[in-house]
C-alpha cells in the first residue's frame, strides 16, 4: 500500500517539478529556445493524438498531419481574408470535424496494417488537396501573414497557451483512457472478436476515438499555424506523419508522456542539432534504432523497467502488474474483459 | 481504497499545477519588452552593442539553405557562392567585418522559420540570406519582416516575393521572377517564326508562373500555345509527356523544370525518342543549368534557353568569377552560385557605399540604389518592388575549348522588368499564375 502511495507520490512531485520548469521557463530562456519549446509541445500534442488511438486501440495512424492541416489551413485561410477569430476558429471546427468524420467513417472497418494504408492514403490526399487547391491554399507557396490574436501575440503568452492546451488535452486524453470507454477501447485492441460478442459496436468506437484523437490533432494544428504564422502543404505532407508516429514510438506508445518525450528528441533534432550536425537525419535514425533495441517499450517504457529493475533488486515489493500510465488493470477491473473471463 | 486516494491526489497535484501554471502567466519575463513580436526594430538593430564599434565593428549575415534533403545541392552551390566571394574580400567590407552564421533549414518551412528566428534571437544577425525554396522563402520574409532584419534571395523566384507580398526589407538580389525569367521566352520564339507552341512545366507554382510568362507574351505576339502539359515534381518517367509533344504537331515545345533530376530527366527522354531532332525546343533558366549539363553531356548541345545568368556570355566580371569558382571546386558554377555570388557583391556594395553604417531598411534601400553594368548578370538596377531590373539572356548549349559544356547567349533582352511592358498595375489586378490563370 505505502509503496504504491509512495510512487504516485514520487510521480506527482516528478511531474509538478516538470511543469514548474516549464511554466518557468520564459523567465529563465531565451526568446528562441521559448518558442522552441512551444514548437515541442505542440508535436507532442499532435503525437499525443497518435498516441491515444496506438495506445488504445492499437491503430496506428500515418495521416494524422492531414487532420492537423486541414484546421490549420481553416485558420489560415480565414485569417487572410479578414474574418474575425470567432469565426476562424469555428472554420476550423467544422472542417476538423469534417476531416475526422471521413478519417474516421473509412477506417473504422481496418484495423493492423490496413488501418495503417487508409490513413495514409487520407493523409496523401489532404496533402494532394493543400497541393493543387492554389486558389485557396495558395499552392506550394502557402498562405503567410497569418497572425496571432492579439492576447497570444507575444511569444511568451503563446507559449503560456500552449502549454495550457498541452496540459488539458493530455489530461483530457488521459481520464478518457481510463474511463469505461476507455477501456472498452483497449477491450477491442485486445480482441475485436470477444468485444463484438459481447455486443459492442467496434466501427461506432473505432469512428468516436479516431473523432476524439483528430479533435485533439486539429488544436494542434490551429497551434502550430499560430506558432509558425504560416502554413504550407509541408503542414498536411507524409514526413510530418511519420515523424509524429516516429515521436509516439520514441517516447513509448500508450504512455501519457511518451509523446512530450518522443516530440522534444524529434524537434530538438531537427532543429538544434541540425546547426551541428549536417547528417542530423542519420542521427535521429541511429537514435531510432537503439529505442527499438534497448527499449522497446519507448524512453518511458525503458525508465519504467530500468526502475522496476532496481526496485527488485533492492528486495522492495513487487511493484505493481506492468505498470501502465494510461490504465493501471488491477486497481480497477471493471471491464468488460474481467466479466467475461 | 488506496487507488481512490491516490487518484485524488493526483487530482489535487493537477489542480495545484494549473493554478501555478494561471499564476505565472498573469506576469512577463523580465526581458519580454511590450512589443516582442518585434525583437529588433528596423532602425535600431545598427547600435546593438555587437555592430558600431571601433573599427567598423561586424556585420553578422545569417545564410539559410538546404543542405540536407531533396536540394541538397543546390544549396550547398548557394554556400560556396557566398563563400567564394567574401573569400576574396578577407571577409571584409568598408572595414567591417562579415561574419557569415550558416543554418540548414532542409527545404522544409517549419525548420527554415525556427532557423531564422535562432538566427536573429540568439544570433542577432543584421540580415538574413536566403533559403532557397519558394514556400521557405515567403515563410522567412514573413518573418524577417515582422522582426524587422532584412530578407535578400540569392535564389528563390516565387512571383510574390516581390510582388503581391512585397516589402522594402526584402530584396530579391540573386534571381527573377519566375515569370519575368520566361516573358523573354515567348516572344523570342515568335520572333523564331514559330506559331503554335505546346508547354511541358512542373504543376508548382515556379511551374505556372514560368509557362504563364512564356505562353503570355507568344499568344501576345500573335501566337497560339495549343496544349499545356503539367508533371508532378520529382517525375521519373517523361515518355508519355515526350509522346504528347511528338504528336502534337506544334512549331515548337516550350519545357520549363525546376533542375535538378526533373531537368535531366526530361532532356533524355526527349533526345532518346528522337524528338529533338524534329521539333524546336527551349527551355528555361534552370533545366540545362550547369548542375545539369554535366549529366546530360553531349546530348544537351545546341539546345535553346532563356535565362538571367550565362556562364558563356563574354565578359570580364564573368571570366573572373568563372576562374576563382573552378580553381576551388574544378567546374563551371551554376545558377544557385552566380545568385549567392551576386547577392553577396551587393551586400559588399551597399556597405562600402554607406561607410560600412547601413542596416536594416537603410542597407536594402541602398542596395536598392545599387545601379551598376558590371555584375555577373550584367547591367542591374532594381524596381520599386525590390525586384531586379535586369538582362534576360536567350542561350545556347555549346562546347568550352576545353570539351566542358556552357550556354553561351546568342541574344539579349535589357533591362527587362518582372512585369514586362504590361506595367506593375496591369499584372498585380490579375491573381496569381496558375492553373486557372496561364498567360494563354
Amino acid at each position: 500500500m505505502t509503496a504504491i502511495a509512495a510512487i504516485g507520490r514520487t510521480r506527482a512531485l516528478a511531474l509538478l517539478a516538470g511543469l514548474v520548469v516549464l511554466a518557468a521557463l520564459p523567465y529563465v530562456t531565451s526568446a528562441y529556445t521559448t518558442s522552441l519549446v512551444s514548437l515541442m509541445l505542440i508535436a507532442a500534442m499532435l503525437a499525443a493524438s497518435v498516441n491515444f488511438m496506438a495506445g488504445q486501440m492499437g491503430l496506428v495512424s500515418v495521416g494524422h498531419a492531414g487532420i492537423a492541416a486541414t484546421a490549420g489551413y481553416g485558420v489560415a485561410w480565414a485569417a487572410d481574408n479578414g474574418w474575425s477569430l470567432g469565426s476562424q476558429l469555428l472554420l476550423a471546427l467544422v472542417l476538423t470535424i469534417l476531416v475526422s468524420a471521413v478519417y474516421g467513417v473509412t477506417s473504422m472497418r481496418t484495423n493492423g496494417i490496413f488501418f495503417l494504408m487508409v490513413t495514409l492514403a487520407l493523409g496523401m490526399v489532404v496533402w494532394g488537396l493543400t497541393y493543387r487547391m492554389a486558389q485557396i491554399t495558395g499552392g506550394e507557396n502557402g498562405i503567410t501573414g497569418i497572425r496571432r490574436p492579439e492576447a497570444i501575440a507575444p511569444y511568451w503568452t503563446f507559449y503560456f497557451a500552449v502549454l495550457a492546451l498541452f496540459v488539458v488535452a493530455t489530461l483530457a486524453l488521459w481520464i478518457v483512457s481510463r474511463s469505461p470507454y476507455g477501456l472498452v477501447l483497449q477491450g477491442i485492441k485486445e480482441s475485436e472478436s470477444r468485444m463484438s460478442s459481447l455486443g459492442y459496436q467496434i466501427p461506432a468506437y473505432k469512428f468516436s476515438a479516431m473523432m476524439i484523437s483528430g479533435f485533439v490533432a486539429g488544436i494542434a494544428g490551429v497551434l502550430w499555424v499560430w506558432h509558425a504564422e504560416f502554413t504550407s502543404p509541408t503542414s498536411a505532407g507524409f514526413l510530418r506523419s511519420a515523424l509524429t508516429v516516429v515521436m509516439v514510438i520514441l517516447g513509448g506508445v500508450g504512455t501519457v508522456l511518451g509523446p512530450l518525450v518522443g516530440a522534444a528528441i524529434v524537434v530538438w533534432t531537427e532543429h538544434v542539432l541540425s546547426t551541428h550536425v549536417e547528417r542530423w537525419p542519420t542521427v535521429l535514425g541511429l537514435i531510432f534504432v537503439v529505442v527499438i533495441l534497448f527499449a522497446p517499450g519507448g524512453v518511458i517504457g525503458g525508465l519504467r523497467s530500468l526502475r522496476d529493475a532496481v526496485t527488485r533488486r533492492r528486495g522492495g515489493p513487487p511493484t505493481e502488474p506492468p505498470a501502465d500510465d494510461v490504465s493501471e488493470p488491477g486497481s480497477r477491473q471493471v471491464t468488460p474483459t474481467s466479466t467475461a473471463s | 481504497m488506496s487507488a481512490r486516494t491516490t487518484r485524488g491526489r493526483r487530482a489535487l497535484a493537477g489542480a495545484a499545477m494549473l493554478a501555478l501554471t494561471a499564476g505565472l502567466v498573469a506576469c512577463a519575463p523580465a526581458g519580454a519588452d511590450p512589443d516582442t513580436t518585434q525583437p529588433a526594430s528596423p532602425g535600431g538593430s545598427s547600435d546593438d552593442g555587437d555592430t558600431g564599434d571601433a573599427d567598423g565593428g561586424t556585420f553578422t549575415v545569417g545564410f539559410l539553405s538546404p543542405v540536407t534533403g531533396p536540394v541538397a545541392a543546390a544549396g550547398t552551390e548557394m554556400r560556396e557562392g557566398w563563400e567564394l566571394y567574401w573569400e576574396q574580400t578577407g571577409n571584409e567590407s568598408a572595414g567591417v567585418t562579415i561574419k557569415t552564421v550558416f543554418e540548414d533549414d532542409a527545404g522544409n518551412p517549419d525548420t527554415a522559420l525556427t532557423k531564422a528566428k535562432r538566427l536573429v534571437e540568439d544570433e542577432e544577425v543584421d540580415i538574413l540570406v536566403g533559403p532557397l525554396l519558394a514556400n521557405t522563402a515567403l515563410a522567412v520574409a514573413d518573418y524577417a519582416v515582422q522582426a524587422g532584419v532584412p530578407n535578400l534571395h540569392p535564389v528563390a523566384a516565387a512571383d510574390d516575393l516581390t510582388q503581391r507580398k512585397a516589402d522594402p526589407l526584402v530584396v530579391r538580389t540573386g534571381s527573377y521572377t519566375g515569370s519575368q525569367m520566361n516573358y523573354a521566352a515567348g516572344d523570342w520564339a515568335y520572333k523564331q517564326g514559330h506559331r503554335t507552341a505546346i508547354t511541358i512545366c512542373p504543376d508548382y507554382a515556379f511551374g505556372w508562373e514560368s509557362c504563364a510568362g512564356f505562353a503570355r507574351t507568344f499568344t501576345d505576339a500573335g501566337g497560339e500555345v495549343t496544349d499545356q502539359l503539367w508533371f508532378p515534381l520529382g517525375t521519373q518517367d517523361f515518355s508519355t509527356y515526350v509522346s504528347q509533344i511528338a504528336a502534337s504537331g506544334a512549331d515548337m515545345v516550350y519545357a520549363a523544370t525546376a533542375g535538378g533530376a526533373d531537368g535531366t530527366n526530361f532532356v533524355k527522354s526527349f533526345v532518346e525518342f528522337g524528338v529533338k531532332d524534329q521539333m524546336p525546343i527551349l527551355t528555361n533558366c534552370c533545366t540545362v543549368d550547369q548542375a545539369n549539363l554535366t549529366a546530360l553531356g553531349d546530348m544537351a548541345l545546341g539546345i535553346h534557353s532563356v535565362s538571367y545568368w550565362a556562364e558563356g556570355r563574354d565578359a570580364p566580371e564573368v571570366a573572373e568569377f568563372l576562374e576563382l569558382y573552378e580553381e576551388q571546386y574544378g567546374k563551371i558554377p551554376s545558377i544557385n552560385v552566380a545568385g549567392a555570388y551576386l547577392t553577396a557583391y551587393l551586400v559588399d556594395t551597399a556597405l562600402q557605399a554607406t561607410d560600412g553604417k547601413a542596416r536594416g531598411t537603410d542597407l536594402t534601400d541602398a542596395i536598392r540604389q545599387v545601379d551598376v553594368s558590371d555584375t555577373v548578370y550584367g547591367a542591374l538596377t532594381f524596381d520599386d518592388y525590390s525586384n531586379p531590373v535586369g538582362p534576360i539572356y536567350v542561350r545556347e548549349v555549346q562546347t568550352r575549348d576545353d570539351g566542358k559544356l556552357w550556354n553561351v547567349p546568342i541574344e539579349t533582352y535589357d533591362a527587362v522588368s518582372q512585369f514586362w511592358d504590361y506595367g506593375a498595375d496591369a499584372v498585380l489586378a490579375d491573381p496569381p499564375y496558375s492553373r486557372d490563370n496561364t498567360g494563354r
